[in-house]
C-alpha cells in the first residue's frame, strides 16, 4: 500500500513538475476569497399522487377562507403555487441563501426563492445586535418572528404544507413583510423575549393599505404605510430534558382587498386583528431522539365596509368576519435517520356578518401523517399522506364537500454552508 | 412582577461581584473553575452526555448567554451547528466572537487530521482538523495557560489569584500526567475501533492506533455494507477493542461483538458523560483505566 502511494506520488510529481505552483488561498496576495459570504442552496423536489385529477383540483376552495386551494392563483401581481400543486413530478423550490457579517455592526442575510419560472426575494435583512445589550434589530424583508412557525423556512417545516390557519389567515407565504423588527431579551434567569415589528402592511390575505378603484370609478381610500403592527411575547423554561415554549402574539393593521370574478366585484375596507397563542413542548431522549408537540391557535377578526358591485349597482354593507382555528402536531425523531409525525388542522369558526351565500358549516379539517428518512443532515426523503376534508366545490345547490387525499414523496437536498439548527 | 423588579435591580450588582462566564462544554467549565476559583461563576451550555456536535439549542441557553460577561468555546467548528444563532439571539456584545471577552480555545492548539480536501461526500468533515483536542491530557496544560491569560486580560484585578490557581493546577496535572503515562505505557501500539474518531488526540498521546470507525464516514450513521467490511477487518487485524462514545447507540457495536467476540468499552468524552465522571482528573482516570489489555 505504502509503496504504491509512494510510486503514485513520484509519478504525479513528474507529471506536474512543469506546472506553476498554485499557492494556498491564504497566501495569495490580493485574494479576497476568504471573504466570500456563506452560501447554501436548498432544493425540494417531489412526486405527488392524488385521488383527483388536475381538473378536479381546480376550483376547490375553503369558502370564505381560501380561494382556489391548489390553484396557481395570482395575488399582488405575482404567482403563487401550492406545494406539489401538480399531480406527478414537481420541483417545488430552490432556495439560495447568502449571508455574512458586513462589519462589526451589521450582518446581512438574504434568501432567494426560486420556482421553475419565478424568483422572489423571500428574505433580505440586516441585523444589528450591538446597539443595546439584549436588543436585536432587523430591517428589510423579514419573515415575522411572531410565532415559531412563521419564521421557519419551508425546508425546516415538519409537513409539506403550511397549516390551514396560516394559509387561510395569512396566505401560503405567511407574514413576510417589509419593515423593522425589534426583539429584546430580558436580562432574567428565565428566557423571555418581547418583539415589536412595524411593517409596510401588505399581506395577501388579511392586510393591505392600497387605494382601490372599482370598475365604476368608485374609489376606496387607502391608508398610509406602514400600516401593520406585530407584537409578541415568548418565554421558555426547561423541566429536566423537556423544554416548554409558550408564546402570545397580537397583530393589528389596515385591511384593503379587491376580488373580482364573473363580473362581480367585492372590495373590503377596514382593519384586521390576528391573535395567536402557541405552545411547543419538546422532550429530548438524547442528542438525536426527541418527541415534540407543537400547537397554535389563531383568531382573525376583520371589521369594516364591504363594497359589492354587480351590473353597475353598488351596495355597501357593514362587515365583520371572525375566523378561528388551530393546528396541533406531534413529531417523534427516533434517531438521526428516522422521524415520524402527525398533524391535525382545523378551522372551526367562519362567521361573516354579511354573506351572499350560506357558507358550509364548520369545522373544516385536514389530517396529515409523515415519515422521513434522513440520509445525513443534508438530505431527507419524506413520504406524507394528507386527508383534506376542508375543501368544497361550488355546485348548483351551494357548496359541496370534496375530500382530497394525497400522497407526496419528496426529496430535500442542501449544499454549501452548514446552517445551524434552530430549536 | 415584584420578582422581576428585584432581579432588575440586583442582578447587575451580583454580576459585578463575580465574573459570569459561559463555556460551551463541561470540560472547559471544569478547567475554568480550577483557574478562576472563587472569582468566576461558570455557566456550562452543553450537557456532558450529549453529542458535542449536536447540542440542543434550547431557548434557555440564550438567556444564559444574554447574562454572561464572557464566553469560552472549543472552536474548530465543533459548535458550528448550534452556538452561532444562540450568540446572535442573545445580542450580548460581550459574547460576540470579535469581543475581548470571547475565547476560542482551538486557536491555541495544533489540530491534527486536517483534511487535505473538503467535500460533503466525505461525510461531516471538519475543515480545520479534528476538534476533540481536549482528550489529549497534555493539551489541558496549554488550555489552562490560555484560560489563565484570558482571565487576566478581562479581569486584571485578580491577576495574582488566577496565576496562583494556574500554578497549583499545573503542578497537580503534571503529576497526574506521569501517572497516566505509566498506566498507558503497556498499551502502546494497541489497535482499536471507534464509533467516531473522537479519541484521535487521546490515541495519539498514548500510541493507540485507530484502524476503523463504525460510522462509514464522519457523521454518517452505520450501514450494513460498512459493518460487514468491519467484521472482515476485525477478523483480519484483531484489534483489541471497540472504544465507544456514550451518545451513539451501541447496537452496531454489539452486533460486532456478537460476530467477532471483540471487547466493547464505553469511553466518556467529557465531564458528566457518565454519572461517575465529575472532574477532569476523573475523566482521564476513567479513560486510562477503562482500556484493559491481555
Amino acid at each position: 500500500m505504502k509503496k504504491s502511494t509512494y510510486l503514485a506520488l513520484c509519478a504525479s510529481t513528474l507529471l506536474y513538475a512543469e506546472a506553476p505552483a498554485v499557492k494556498p488561498l491564504s497566501q495569495r496576495t490580493f485574494s479576497q476569497s476568504q471573504f466570500i459570504p456563506d452560501i447554501s442552496l436548498i432544493v425540494d423536489t417531489s412526486f405527488a399522487y392524488r385521488n383527483k385529477d388536475q381538473d378536479g383540483l381546480g376550483g376547490l376552495s375553503i369558502p370564505g377562507v381560501v380561494e382556489d386551494f391548489f390553484g396557481q392563483g395570482e395575488t399582488d401581481g405575482h404567482e403563487h403555487t401550492g406545494y406539489s400543486s401538480d399531480n406527478g413530478f414537481n420541483i417545488n423550490y430552490a432556495e439560495l441563501v447568502l449571508s455574512s457579517n458586513v462589519d462589526p455592526s451589521f450582518r446581512l442575510d438574504s434568501v432567494f426563492h426560486f420556482g421553475l419560472d419565478s424568483v422572489e426575494i423571500e428574505e433580505l435583512y440586516f441585523t444589528n445586535t450591538t446597539l443595546i445589550d439584549g436588543l436585536r434589530i432587523r430591517g428589510g424583508k423579514i419573515l415575522s418572528n411572531f410565532t415559531r412557525f412563521n419564521s421557519q423556512h419551508q425546508h425546516f417545516w415538519d409537513f409539506n404544507e403550511v397549516p390551514l390557519v396560516y394559509k387561510g389567515f395569512l396566505g401560503s407565504e405567511k407574514l413576510n413583510e417589509l419593515g423593522l423588527q425589534f426583539q429584546y431579551t430580558l436580562p432574567l434567569e428565565e428566557y423571555v423575549i418581547l418583539g415589536l415589528e412595524v411593517s409596510q402592511g401588505d399581506n395577501e390575505k388579511s392586510f393591505g393599505n392600497d387605494t382601490l378603484t372599482l370598475s365604476n370609478a368608485q374609489e376606496i381610500k387607502g391608508a398610509d404605510a406602514p400600516s401593520l403592527l406585530v407584537t409578541y411575547i415568548k418565554t421558555s423554561f426547561d423541566i429536566g430534558d423537556t423544554t416548554v415554549v409558550p408564546g402570545f402574539s397580537y397583530i393589528h393593521g389596515q385591511s384593503r382587498s379587491l376580488d373580482a370574478h364573473d363580473g362581480h366585484e367585492v372590495a373590503f375596507d377596514g382593519t384586521s386583528s390576528l391573535y395567536n397563542i402557541e405552545l411547543t413542548v419538546k422532550h429530548y431522549f438524547d442528542s438525536y431522539s426527541f418527541l415534540s408537540w407543537q400547537s397554535e391557535w389563531m383568531r382573525l377578526e376583520k371589521k369594516g365596509d364591504e363594497y359589492h358591485l354587480e351590473n353597475n349597482v353598488l351596495e355597501v354593507h357593514d362587515q365583520k368576519i371572525e375566523q378561528e382555528g388551530y393546528y396541533s402536531q406531534l413529531v417523534y425523531a427516533h434517531d438521526q435517520n428516522l422521524r415520524v409525525g402527525v398533524r391535525y388542522d382545523s378551522i372551526y369558526k367562519n362567521a361573516y356578518d354579511f354573506s351572499e351565500e350560506a357558507l358550509p358549516s364548520t369545522p373544516y379539517k385536514r389530517y396529515s401523517a409523515m415519515g422521513e428518512y434522513h440520509f445525513s443532515e443534508f438530505s431527507r426523503l419524506r413520504l406524507e399522506y394528507t386527508h383534506n376534508s376542508a375543501l368544497f366545490k361550488e355546485g348548483v345547490n351551494g357548496f359541496e364537500a370534496e375530500n382530497v387525499d394525497s400522497v407526496i414523496l419528496s426529496l430535500n437536498l442542501a449544499i454549501g454552508a452548514h446552517g445551524a439548527h434552530d430549536f | 412582577m415584584r420578582r422581576i423588579l428585584f432581579l432588575l435591580i440586583f442582578l447587575p450588582l451580583t454580576l459585578t461581584a463575580k465574573l459570569n462566564i459561559a463555556v460551551s462544554y463541561p470540560y472547559i467549565g471544569a478547567l475554568l473553575h480550577e483557574i478562576g476559583g472563587e472569582n468566576v461563576k461558570v455557566t456550562v451550555l452543553a450537557k456532558g452526555n450529549w453529542n458535542p456536535h449536536f447540542v440542543v439549542p434550547r431557548p434557555s441557553l440564550i438567556s444564559k448567554l444574554r447574562r454572561s460577561d464572557a464566553l469560552i468555546m472549543n472552536g474548530a467548528q465543533l459548535e458550528i451547528g448550534w452556538l452561532p444563532p444562540l450568540i446572535r439571539r442573545a445580542a450580548n456584545t460581550k459574547v460576540n466572537p470579535n469581543a475581548q471577552s470571547f475565547l476560542n480555545l482551538s486557536h491555541q492548539i495544533d489540530l491534527i487530521l486536517k483534511p487535505k480536501s473538503v467535500d460533503r461526500s466525505l461525510g461531516d468533515v471538519h475543515p480545520d482538523g479534528n476538534p476533540h483536542f481536549h482528550l489529549d491530557p497534555n493539551n489541558i496544560l496549554i488550555l489552562a495557560q490560555k484560560i489563565s491569560d484570558f482571565l487576566v486580560r478581562i479581569d486584571a484585578s485578580n491577576q495574582q489569584e488566577y496565576e496562583k490557581n494556574t500554578a497549583v493546577f499545573m503542578k497537580k496535572w503534571k503529576h497526574h500526567l506521569l501517572r497516566w503515562e505509566d498506566v498507558m505505557k503497556p498499551k502502546k501500539g494497541m489497535q482499536v475501533i471507534q464509533f467516531h474518531n473522537n479519541l484521535a488526540y487521546f490515541n495519539a498521546a498514548y500510541g493507540l492506533k485507530n484502524i476503523g470507525t463504525i460510522e462509514p464516514l464522519p457523521g454518517i450513521p452505520p450501514s450494513s455494507r460498512h459493518t460487514l467490511e468491519l467484521i472482515k477487518l476485525i477478523k483480519k487485524n484483531k484489534p483489541s477493542c471497540i472504544l465507544h462514545d456514550v451518545y451513539h447507540s451501541t447496537k452496531t457495536a454489539q452486533y460486532l461483538v456478537d460476530k467477532t467476540g471483540i471487547k466493547l468499552i464505553i469511553m466518556p468524552h467529557d465531564v458528566g458523560a457518565l454519572e461517575s465522571i465529575d472532574s477532569l482528573v476523573g475523566l482521564f482516570d476513567y479513560l486510562t483505566e477503562a482500556i484493559d489489555y491481555d
